[in-house]
């Protein structure tokens, strides 16, 4: 028993050490501080100055009016006021239209057929056409409501007209089954306001690991110097479960001031949505922080010196970004990736931030992503400790 | 000259094979994610969005449209939550992605005339799942309703045929051109393939030329070089040059072959623009390191651009709605050029006269490298490591 109180107090005395060590590497490091501090301050200003505009309007549109009369004249003017459309000019033929196209000229052509008035005239449903550019899905996804919208707004009036001329009743007075849209979370509709909240995520637990990488390169560096004569490690006498713990402490100290900056300032300043509770997306992002801490010293497995952090840890935030179902939804998915994506703390953090921050969801109702959090914690630092304990035996 | 270089490209093969971090970069990291998200991205659209009706009205309308929901191509009808907190409750926690209510004594006022209200809820926090329930939700919405005038009018006396005519006076056709599918896969897994291989072009190149720098080997290359940095870059470089290039080639044979991606022009181009695409990204990565020779810089800068490439080539959204300065960050990034190559050539199937300007974009890249290089040769004469 007196001995376990001897060793606890040991272990505590090594853990503080390792943390306080940590603490002034980090604070010397250039290249940390460009990952731990530059990375998760400057990022999301940057993405939010990318995608700010949220939507993309008014774009080209030319016409092939084949009618030439006032009223598909009329309905050019209705096309020119929708969202997405502003014509910008009358083509001679489809042919001549193409060629606008092949040029950027235009990313849209509306073809107006020849007997438009007659087949109005005589209630015989005349069918414009509308060809979209697809070198962006985007465009085409703005097009697509912008004509939905021109449809209902024409058809309406034509709709009135055709019944005046039959001399029936408007459809005012019958009966019509009226619906109405609300989009949650993503309110705006933007594309900004849906990106922003889960990429802030992928973040934080990018940049952690990428500084992590780092420091964990610099050890090893300056383990294989030793053999030359170099200063031996600090902390690579100390127990490995000191080291991990003390390192963690240090990782996750630093990461909960910028969590509160990310997560909550910089969804506040640019208007993206922001509804959670502090109390509850900052309970929820703690098993992250730790996660990832851990994570970060398993892949230093990996870190034989500093530049490898490069190589390694950047071209994961692509397939991150991916496992996350942020870009594709992750029921969508084989259950290969599904499972790959359940390994990825970010994963979880994001589907669980995004749902607390943007629907508005409390911790309660996010057991799930919360628990699996917690659960790589426990599988990380188990790995933490076995890298941390093979590295410095050999060295 | 000639000699010079030989001896450059040999030095520069045998460090290649020296160190296992080079055939993870240059060979792995690439092959893995190019099969990553081929496999990922296969399905095409994400159909089937789980998705919640709120019925209160219990009706044999009411169920009706229930099963007219569940029948759709993009929806599928999982939970019947009781009412609107319920069904919140179950977006929030992430089971449904939307739902749609059907409010009480629905049947009775659509028949009595009194016009009730659906309302639908989709969430677009997770956008293209999101967007395709709306799409559902809004057409049955409309269907709803267009059924329901129908029924009136020709109650009124209007023969059928005409009163769906009144119902919808014109039609509206959309074309998207050479993908009706809108397939999304079209867009994304190409861009994110072309993205990575930038992405590992900037990278290694930073780290193969930094890495003389750190380890102080760099007059020995100029040396081997007879101390042309022209030479030198060249040598180094060309090995790498051909490595990449084959991978993007892979790469295409990948989208457009096995897995049948379109390619309605001609794909020679594609191919040809595959060689000046590495060697605009190798000299993208040689100017920043000519202008930075420091291994941490230069790498964070690579990496800061390549991975800000993703979102700011404009591949998903679009440059001309970015802030102005933002959009001419856009045009400095060699896969932005190689990506609109692609929707002209494959996707649009132009004429390569339309996309003469990419190519030549994509050339200007390794002059601004050759007027940068003199920088480089006077910190590779005195390496300096500052860690």
């Amino acid at each position: 028993m007196k001995g376990f109180v001897i060793d606890t107090k040991e272990w505590l005395s090594e853990t503080a050490r390792i943390f306080r060590h940590e603490m002034s590497l980090v604070f010397s490091d250039v290249g940390v501080m460009l990952f731990f501090f530059f990375l998760p301050i400057a990022y999301p200003i940057v993405y939010s100055l990318i995608y700010n505009t949220e939507v993309t309007r008014d774009m080209p549109v030319a016409v092939v009016d084949n009618s030439r009369t006032a009223m598909s004249r009329e309905f050019v003017r209705h096309a020119d006021a929708t969202e997405a459309m502003k014509i910008c000019g009358y083509a001679a033929d489809l042919q001549e239209a193409k060629r606008w196209m092949a040029e950027k000229k235009c990313f849209g052509i509306l073809e107006i057929p020849a007997d438009y008035t007659r087949k109005l005239g005589r209630a015989e449903q005349p069918q414009v056409q509308f060809y979209s550019e697809m070198s962006l899905l985007l465009r085409y996804r703005t097009f697509s409501s912008s004509i939905a919208d021109l449809q209902i707004a024409t058809g309406a009036q034509l709709r009135q007209m055709t019944l005046d001329d039959l001399g029936m009743p408007s459809t005012g007075e019958t009966s019509t089954i009226g619906s109405v849209g609300f989009a949650l979370g993503d309110t705006q509709q933007g594309f900004a306001s849906f990106i922003i909240p889960g990429i802030v995520v992928l973040i934080l637990q990018q940049s952690m690991i990428l500084g992590i990488v780092l420091l964990g390169g610099t050890r090893a560096e300056q383990r294989r110097r030793l053999k030359g004569g170099g200063l031996p490690v600090t902390g690579d006498s100390m127990s490995p479960s000191a080291q991990v713990f003390g390192r963690t402490l240090c990782y996750t100290i630093v990461y909960i001031p910028l969590s509160i900056y990310i997560l909550h300032y910089v969804l506040h300043f640019f208007h993206y949505p922001h509804e959670g509770q502090v109390t509850d997306y900052i309970l929820f992002i703690l098993p992250m922080l730790l996660a990832t801490a851990m994570l970060g010293q398993t892949l230093n497995m990996m870190a034989t010196e500093r530049e490898s952090a490069f190589i390694i840890v950047v071209f994961t935030s692509v397939a991150f970004l991916f496992l996350s179902g942020l870009t594709w939804p992750r029921y969508a998915m084989t259950p290969v990736f599904t499972l790959l994506g359940d390994i990825v703390p970010a994963t979880w953090g994001i589907e669980g931030f995004v749902r607390i921050n943007s629907d508005g969801a409390t911790l309660g109702l996010e057991p799930r992503p919360w628990y699996w959090l917690w659960g790589l914690t426990l599988v990380y630092t188990a790995t933490a400790y076995l890298v941390t304990r093979w590295q410095t035996r050999r060295g | 000259m000639s000699t010079g270089f030989l001896n450059v490209v040999r030095r520069e093969l045998r460090r290649l094979t020296s160190r296992p971090i080079y055939l993870v970069g240059m060979v792995l990291v690439p092959v893995v994610m190019a099969f990553f998200f081929i496999g990922m991205l296969n399905p095409g659209l994400p159909l089937k969005v789980p998705a919640g009706v709120v019925d209160l009205d219990h009706s044999q309308m009411s169920r009706r449209l229930t099963r007219s929901l569940d029948a759709m191509e993009l929806i599928d009808v999982v939970e019947a939550p009781m009412d609107y907190h319920e069904a919140m409750e179950a977006v929030q926690s992430g089971r449904i992605m939307g739902f749609f209510m059907i409010p009480e004594d629905f049947e009775k006022d659509a028949v009595g005339g009194r016009s009730p209200q659906l309302t639908y809820y989709f969430n677009l926090s997770i956008y293209v799942p999101g967007s395709l329930m709306f799409k559902g939700f809004k057409t049955m919405g409309v269907t709803a309703a267009g059924g329901l005038v129908q029924t009136n009018l020709v109650e009124k006396g209007a023969p059928e045929a005409l009163a769906g005519v009144v119902l919808q006076p014109l039609t509206v056709n959309s074309h998207p051109l050479h993908n009706p599918w809108l397939n999304y896969s079209y867009y994304l897994s190409p861009s994110f393939l072309y993205g990575v291989l930038e992405l590992m072009v900037f990278l290694m190149t930073a780290f193969s030329i930094t890495q003389e720098i750190k380890t102080g080997t760099s007059p020995q290359w100029l040396a081997a070089a007879r101390g042309r940095i022209g030479t030198a870059l060249l040598g180094k470089l060309l090995p790498q040059t051909v490595i990449f290039t084959i991978l993007g080639w892979g790469m295409n044979s990948l989208l457009f072959h096995w897995n049948h991606f379109p390619m309605n022009g001609n794909e020679w181009w594609m191919v040809i623009g595959m060689p000046l695409f590495v060697i605009a990204s190798q000299s993208f990565a040689a100017t920043i390191c000519a202008i930075l020779p420091n291994p941490r810089l230069a790498l964070s800068i690579c990496s800061l651009v390549g991975i800000l490439a993703f979102s700011l080539a404009a591949f998903s959204f679009p440059v001309e709605a970015m802030y102005g300065a933002m959009a001419i960050f856009s045009y400095i990034l060699p896969v932005r050029w190689y990506f609109l190559i692609y929707g002209d050539i494959a996707l649009d199937g132009w004429a390569v006269y339309y996309a003469r300007m990419y190519f030549v974009a994509l050339l200007v890249f390794p002059i601004v490298a050759t007027l940068a290089a003199p920088l480089m040769k006077r910190a590779l004469r005195k390496p300096v490591y500052v860690p």
